[in-house]
């Protein structure tokens, strides 16, 4: 039974809970009885009458006589009595009025009634979520040749359904025995868990040579799986280390994962370590994964977790699929170190140099700008292009318009003119202004759409519209950056002033003019807080784990651990990213932990491509901590979209701390800003020690201090 | 409303009613989902926090009179078995609360007009509900609780009334200690979910045949709601 709660990743239930989900769940399930009942009646109520109304989809009758009585029609009343629903045409009688005046055939209204009372209006609306719209998951369906899911279903059923299916002798099976399994299951958790805070490739072949639990593990649930074997075989492929599963790893298996990001070892290592431990925990869990499997394919059926996300699962899914043969060969083929990773190197101090650079200008800008959103956004853009241009005093305004239209699924920035600009050329007090636009946070070229270059004038008239192809859905977390150049023809071009405006609070479906004051660049866009603009979640699990599990490794090894204990971070998914390429990013997790800003604390996930809701599974572990030295601490997570040409692009992140003070890293400061989830979950990794501490985080768009809050 | 109700006392075992009609409470741990919910069947007040574990739920029946597009009452009455989902706000109960959006018809999206940043919070809810519901644009009510703690509010009406209007979704202050607008609340929820259902059956099948897509959660446009079946 456990383990069919723990399919939807709740491993953290303790029994009692379960108990109380399962109570609520079999109370569901009476309510369902007797619905299901009723609706069965109603069906056949139905059938009763579209027997009676019988010319019903046959074409074969006369349109001379009643659709549904066969009652001839007067010619006069032929054409004002066709049903508009099934058209068939109808005589009074068998016509009825519907609230709001119109009317339809009896058995028409039956069906509709029916439909009601069924509920069906809402499960087929809610079946055509997923089947409807994205063609992926249609093709995804019919690869994979899954049964189709009952329309009806709900998860309560599914979930009560699978767990009474296997264990079914729920009742009569004695508690203990539920008892010693999590029991053990636990105890190899730990023993995952404290092995996995282990450096050595010795002490990761242990675990594979750890048989007894795993062994009696994988006897005691086959009983209970048993004719599960084949999802269980699909189902290895995706626990691959780094493999994009889509389905959310449990307690267990990621405690697994968390085996390790040494502390100086490159991406190679990981992965082969990984791929050791991988095999004990196909064994561990077997029953768990069959049923995450079963709710997993419901899952995929019937609901659409997010609309972009789901795109890129299925994407995913597809290449794990092609993948799969050559994970089975082991993951050393795998192992050779892709391109992403060199490039990965490569970017790091690319990013490193962004953010304390991001650091730097925020500790100096005035107090106004530090609870602005001067974010990395704007501030990476002057660091992209500084040096490419000469930048005057920015005056004057923007005359533009925003609309989207549905049909042609486009933005169009209408840019209509600019008034009093600054001159370009200082010396020959000129400009030969022209607009460029982009919708951010796509800052590529992509995005970059320019307008006409006017020739000398402060006052130059465009009316040209850029127009962006985009869903609608995606405009929310986006905004226009406008912003008024010089065109200088031999020398530099001048920046002459900016606008950002965010789309979702804006009034699209008329194009409505607006007329904005032209901005500096750092001072563009005003943002009251860092929570302000939602750029999705981090879910994360921290656990400190504590001196006396740790020293009964390796013999022979004098551990260093003497001194405390290691804070392991696991880094499990992000939710709804931004899309920076198009519909989707590559986004990976760097962190930090502060005060020390070394390279010793530096870790970073493996990128993981084409998703907007990544699953990372990566555990970042800083060695050698005491609580103590926690409290004072501070865990930076920031997540970053992979640009292979340009710089990578922010998308947001998250401080962990007491959420109080502030910390001196190296010559910056840094102020424990944290707030509401990030201070309770750091909290909750320090009062219990040994167990993870899991929580979902929202992401800020900026890392910058703000003043209140 | 043009809607009106009364509440009856049956034995709820019985499958004599004629629409089940599914909502669902969410919003941050603390709000009071779970004492608005009792307030609404039980109509009684329990003050002690007891946090939810996952998932519960709890059932009323109703009557509902249907009403004209302008407002007056048909006369056709129905019978209308409630089930109102509650769920845990805790983070760590996530995954399984949010696997059950997807069966609710209308939703009760809650915050605490004592607190801040449960109300900041609305908006990463929304995004959930719009990920995992139903459809794109499922029924929603705005619920701010606690509107008896007048002493402790952090949340000015207008500022909820604003974000309500952006999402094109009515707007509710209530009180499950006083009881005040609970009713109010799940009663236009509960008109909101029924005129849907009849937007969406008794539409000729031309309209209604895969639309073009739901309009989106974001946008604020109350009168484009329309149902996407």
């Amino acid at each position: 039974m456990p383990e069919a709660l723990d399919s939807i990743n709740l491993g953290f239930l303790s029994d009692s809970e379960r108990e109380l989900v399962l109570d609520v769940l079999r109370r569901d399930e009476e309510l369902r009885l007797v619905e299901e009942q009723r609706v069965r009646k109603l069906k056949t109520e139905l059938q009763e009458v579209k027997r009676k109304g019988a010319k019903l989809g046959s074409g074969n009758y006369s349109e001379h006589s009643c659709g549904r009585c066969q009652e001839p029609l007067s010619r006069l009343t032929v054409f004002s009595n066709q049903c508009k629903m099934c058209n068939h045409y109808v005589c009074r009688s068998c016509q009825t009025f519907l609230p709001n005046g119109s009317w339809l055939c009896s058995v028409c209204t039956k069906e509709s009634d029916i439909k009601k009372r069924t509920g069906d209006w809402f499960y087929d609306q809610r079946i055509n979520r997923f089947s409807g719209a994205p063609g992926h998951n249609l093709v995804r369906a019919s690869l994979k040749k899954r049964p189709p899911a009952k329309k009806r279903e709900t998860i309560g059923e599914t979930l009560l359904r699978s767990v009474e299916n296997n264990t079914n002798p729920f009742k009569p099976v004695p508690l203990p025995r539920q008892k010693v399994q999590t029991a053990t299951i636990s105890q190899s958790k730990e023993n995952l868990g404290s092995i996995a805070s282990r450096e050595s490739f010795e002490s990761k072949t242990n675990v594979s040579s750890k048989p007894t639990h795993s062994d009696t593990e994988s006897a005691e649930n086959t009983s209970i799986v048993s004719g599960k074997t084949e999802t269980e075989s699909g189902r290895a492929t995706p626990e691959q280390p780094r493999a994009h599963n889509s389905v959310p790893s449990s307690p267990t298996g990621s405690s697994v994962s968390s085996l390790t990001v040494p502390m100086k070892a490159d991406i190679v290592h990981t992965d082969s370590g990984n791929s050791n431990s991988s095999a004990p925990v196909l064994q561990v869990k077997p029953a768990d994964l069959s049923l995450e499997l079963e709710v997993d394919r419901l899952f995929k059926k019937s609901i659409k977790r997010a609309p972009k996300p789901t795109e890129c699962l299925s994407t995913l899914d597809l290449r794990d699929g092609c993948e799969a043969p050559a994970a089975s060969m082991g993951h050393r083929s795998r192992s050779v170190p892709g391109l992403d990773v060199q490039e990965d190197e490569d970017e790091e101090e690319d990013i490193d140099r962004l953010v304390s650079f991001h650091k730097l200008s925020m500790a100096k800008s005035s107090s106004s700008l530090q609870s602005s959103k001067g974010t990395l956004g704007s501030l990476m853009s002057i660091y992209s292009e500084s040096g490419d241009f000469d930048s005057v005093e920015v005056s004057g305004d923007v005359v533009f318009s925003v609309s989207y239209d549905e049909h042609t699924q486009s933005l169009y920035v209408l840019i209509k003119a600019c008034h009093d600009l600054a001159h370009g050329d200082a010396s020959r007090q000129l400009s030969n202004p022209y607009v460029k636009c982009y919708l951010l946070p796509d800052k590529s070229r992509q995005s970059k759409r320019k307008t006409s270059i006017k020739k000398k004038t402060t006052n130059p008239v465009y009316n040209e519209t850029l127009k962006y192809t985009i869903s609608r859905s995606l405009l929310a977390t986006r905004s226009v950056l406008i912003s008024v150049w010089h065109h200088g023809r031999l020398s530099r071009n001048t920046f002459l002033g900016e606008v950002e405006v965010a789309l979702d609070y804006r009034d699209l479906d008329s194009s409505s003019e607006s007329c904005m004051r032209l901005l500096a660049k750092a001072a563009s866009v005003v943002q009251p807080s860092a929570f302000a603009q939602y750029k999705g979640e981090l879910v994360i699990s921290l656990k400190y784990v504590t001196h006396k599990k740790t020293t009964e490794k390796v013999k022979g090894k004098k551990s260093s651990t003497e001194e405390g204990g290691e804070l392991h971070v696991l880094i499990k998914e992000a939710k709804n990213l931004t899309a920076i390429k198009g519909s989707t990013s590559d986004s990976f997790v760097k962190g930090y932990l502060f005060p020390t800003k070394s390279k010793t604390t530096k870790k970073k996930s493996a990128v993981v491509k084409k998703s907007l809701n990544p699953q990372y599974n990566s555990t970042f572990v800083y060695k050698e901590l005491t609580l103590e030295q926690l409290k004072e601490m501070c865990l930076e997570l920031t997540v970053w979209d992979r640009e292979a040409m340009l710089s990578n692009e922010f998308l947001g992140g998250v401080r962990l701390s007491s959420g109080k003070g502030i910390i001196k890293v190296e010559k910056e400061e840094v102020v424990l800003d944290s707030a509401g989830e990030e201070v309770s979950l750091w909290q909750m990794m320090m009062q219990y020690p040994d167990s993870w501490a899991e929580g979902t985080l929202t992401l800020r768009s900026t890392m910058g201090k703000t003043k209140n809050k | 409303m043009g809607t009106f109700f009364i509440s009856t006392v049956i034995t709820m075992t019985d499958g004599d009613y004629d629409y089940l009609i599914k909502l669902l409470a969410l919003g941050d741990s603390g709000v009071g989902k779970t004492t608005f919910l009792y307030r609404y069947t039980d109509n009684k007040f329990n003050p002690k926090f007891i946090t939810t574990v996952g998932i519960d739920f709890r059932e009323k029946r109703v009557v509902y009179t249907a009403s004209n597009p302008n407002g007056t009452a048909t006369g056709k009455t129905f019978k209308v078995h409630l089930q109102l989902w509650d769920t845990a706000g805790q983070e760590r109960f996530r995954s399984l609360t949010t696997a059950f959006f997807r069966d609710a018809m209308g939703f009760l999206l809650m915050f605490d007009l004592t607190s801040q940043q449960s109300f900041l919070n609305v908006r990463n809810w929304m995004s959930q509900l719009q990920a995992n519901a139903y459809c794109e644009n499922p029924d929603i009510v705005l619920v701010g609780n606690k509107a008896d703690l007048a002493d402790q509010r952090e949340v000015q009406e207008k500022q909820a009334k604003e974000l309500a209007d952006k999402y094109g979704i009515p707007y509710f202050e209530t009180s499950a200690a006083t009881g005040a607008e609970v009713d109010k609340a799940v009663i236009t929820l509960l008109d909101l979910v029924m005129k849907r259902m009849e937007q969406c059956v008794d539409k000729p099948p031309a309209d209604s045949a895969n639309g073009n897509g739901a309009t989106k959660l974001e946008a604020s446009q109350p009168s484009e709601k329309k149902c996407a079946c």
